[in-house]
């Protein structure tokens, strides 16, 4: 497996193979490490609400512990109905989880079909794919999901299907400047002189051992802007309805009380964003200077 | 400058069909949906009647409200341009002097809590932000109105727009990108042969590789953040309760006024257009007058 990486791994240290965790600097090391910390917790409140043990109800309305400050019994406190904050921060990841890798499916696969086919066949298809996906990147996304909203009326599920959809071009752009770079290379030359045929060169050489790193970074940082677009879509009200529990929607609940002092209603789903966001981010970046990949948001 | 203008020419076309391409989508959609509407039917002669009206900006008037949607727009389209100029200023305004210092390679233990700083800012979510700066602003300071324009700005109008400005300035983010953009970016081009040449002639580093390093990255990826910072805007106006573009669209929603909204996604379509044009004409006139 490694042998297929030589020109790009061996560069460092006078041509011998360096390990990707020895090539890392402090700086990607720590942010790497605190965004895979970040996916833990996600990864592990998510089972916890599937589960639905370890914590408590939360719908349980207990109008005797309004404004609980928090404590070792609720850990963040309670909130206006009595009901226990942590249990929904941790209820809360199930509004964009699995959206959210819907989302990174959809923006995967077909970001990765039309690029491949933009750049493995530029003569016939780059033109039309690219005019379609220029027209799908020009709508400003929160308007296009606006659109979305008033003509559908839809779940989030269908909310992050069409954010899925405006982040194709993105990828495909990615991929294609990637499939451009790796024609010119001796050994796409080579492989077709072999006579291995196109879906090998396409799905093993190119998808495979290429274009892996540039996939993981994109899904990281649309994991990222999904939970962005949860929370906001859901902080306006518009997007996961009030008893079902959503971090932006608490936030949105949590604010009326802010100017009464009674801070801890939305500052720690807030906080909770901004930790979530900022790792994913994070993660996305370091990847991507460890890999030496130029991948924007 | 022939060839300036035919570069321009090409790329306008493309413009144009891009636009009309997103018209033909929404009109689409627009007969997609369920129940019946005004406008709505009408085949491929339809679509011709819904262009024609498009461009010349008769807009008609809203089945909901009954007002006539241009002058519903147009003054909510101004705010919103102003909002979204005036964020991108004070994000690059804070961006760049930290990518620029973390460039230099003698700087890297300061510059790396600069740049988880800039993480920290751009990834807060914007409506806390900007509830948490009311209440500080509010409660213990005063000296800036809170809420917008004309309603107690005391004589100086403009002060009521500093607080939405700066907030979607700091939360749009992309503070982090442009922070590490412009860092790698310069860091790179300072080591590239020409710089150091100019280092040995004596002259100011930053200063030669400031084209290449600062100018152009920054052009093309201000321009390329206009779609989100617009996506922004709606959640920055609905706190701010901002007479803008993004709070018309929300609340075209709430009422399910899809003219409206449709004429908004065309307009800022229109104005996104217009940027991605004005920014590949001044990256191409930027190479032609190096080389």
């Amino acid at each position: 497996m490694k042998r297929f990486y030589f020109e790009k791994e061996t560069t460092d240290r006078g041509g011998f193979y360096v390990p990707l965790y020895r090539r890392a600097s402090p700086v990607d090391a720590v942010s790497i490490g605190y965004g895979l910390f970040v996916v833990a917790y996600l990864v592990v409140f998510f089972i916890i609400s599937l589960t639905n043990s370890f914590i408590k109800d939360p719908m349980q309305v207990d109008i005797g512990q309004m404004f609980m400050s928090p404590s070792f019994e609720h850990l963040f406190g309670t909130d206006f109905l009595g009901r226990d904050i942590f249990s929904r921060i941790v209820k809360g990841t199930e509004a964009f989880f699995l959206p959210g890798l819907l989302c990174i499916a959809i923006s995967t696969l077909f970001g990765l079909g039309f690029g491949i086919l933009a750049g493995y066949y530029p003569r016939y298809c780059a033109g039309a794919v690219f005019y379609v996906l220029n027209i799908v990147d020009s709508i400003p996304r929160f308007i296009f999901i606006l659109i979305i909203i008033i003509l559908f009326n839809p779940s989030i599920y269908v909310i992050m299907i069409f954010v899925g959809i405006t982040s194709i071009p993105k990828t495909a752009s990615y991929i294609k400047a990637k499939v451009e770079l790796l024609k010119k290379n001796r050994f796409m030359e080579a492989s077709r002189a072999l006579g291995l045929s196109q879906a090998t060169i396409i799905f093993k050489h190119i998808i495979w051992i290429y274009s892996k790193t540039v996939l993981i970074i994109q899904a990281t940082l649309r994991m990222g802007e999904s939970v962005l677009i949860e929370t906001s879509l859901s902080y306006l009200g518009i997007g996961v309805q009030e008893p079902a529990p959503s971090w932006g929607n608490m936030v949105a609940m949590g604010k009326d009380f802010f100017f009464q002092g009674k801070m801890w209603l939305s500052t720690v789903p807030a906080v909770i964003i901004l930790m979530t966001i900022m790792g994913l981010y994070l993660l996305g970046d370091g990847l991507n200077s460890l890999y030496n990949e130029k991948v924007s948001r | 400058m022939s060839r300036f203008l035919k570069v321009f020419s090409r790329e306008l076309a493309n413009a144009l069909l891009l636009v009309i391409g997103v018209t033909a989508i929404l009109y689409l959609s627009f007969n997609l949906m369920p129940g019946t509407f005004i406008g709505k039917g009408g085949g491929v002669e339809g679509y011709l009647n819904l262009l024609k009206r498009l461009f010349s900006f008769r807009f008609g008037v809203s089945p909901v409200s009954g007002r006539d949607i241009k002058s519903l727009v147009l003054p909510a389209f101004r705010n919103t341009l102003l909002l979204t100029f005036g964020s991108l200023f004070v994000s690059v305004l804070i961006a760049v002097p930290i990518g620029i210092f973390s460039a230099y390679r003698r700087f890297k233990s300061y510059s790396w809590a600069l740049s988880i700083f800039s993480y920290i800012i751009s990834s807060i979510p914007v409506f806390f932000l900007g509830y948490l700066v009311l209440y500080v602003v509010a409660r213990y300071t005063g000296f800036l109105p809170v809420f917008s324009v004309s309603a107690s700005a005391r004589g100086m109008p403009f002060l009521s727009f500093v607080l939405p400005i700066v907030v979607l300035g700091l939360g749009n983010d992309s503070i982090s990108e442009i922070v590490r953009l412009v860092g790698g970016e310069l860091e790179r081009v300072m080591s590239l042969d020409y710089v150091i040449a100019a280092k040995a002639r004596g002259e100011n580093m930053l200063q030669a590789s400031v084209h290449e390093g600062i100018v152009i990255p920054l052009i093309s990826i201000v321009f390329s953040k206009i779609p989100f910072i617009i996506g922004g805007a709606v959640v920055v106006e609905h706190v701010f309760n901002w007479p803008g573009m993004g709070r018309l669209a929300f609340q075209a929603t709430l009422d399910r006024d899809l003219p409206v909204l449709i004429i908004i996604a065309f307009l800022s379509v229109l104005f996104v257009r217009t940027t991605t044009l004005l920014k590949d004409m001044i990256l191409y006139s930027y190479r032609t007058s190096e080389s």
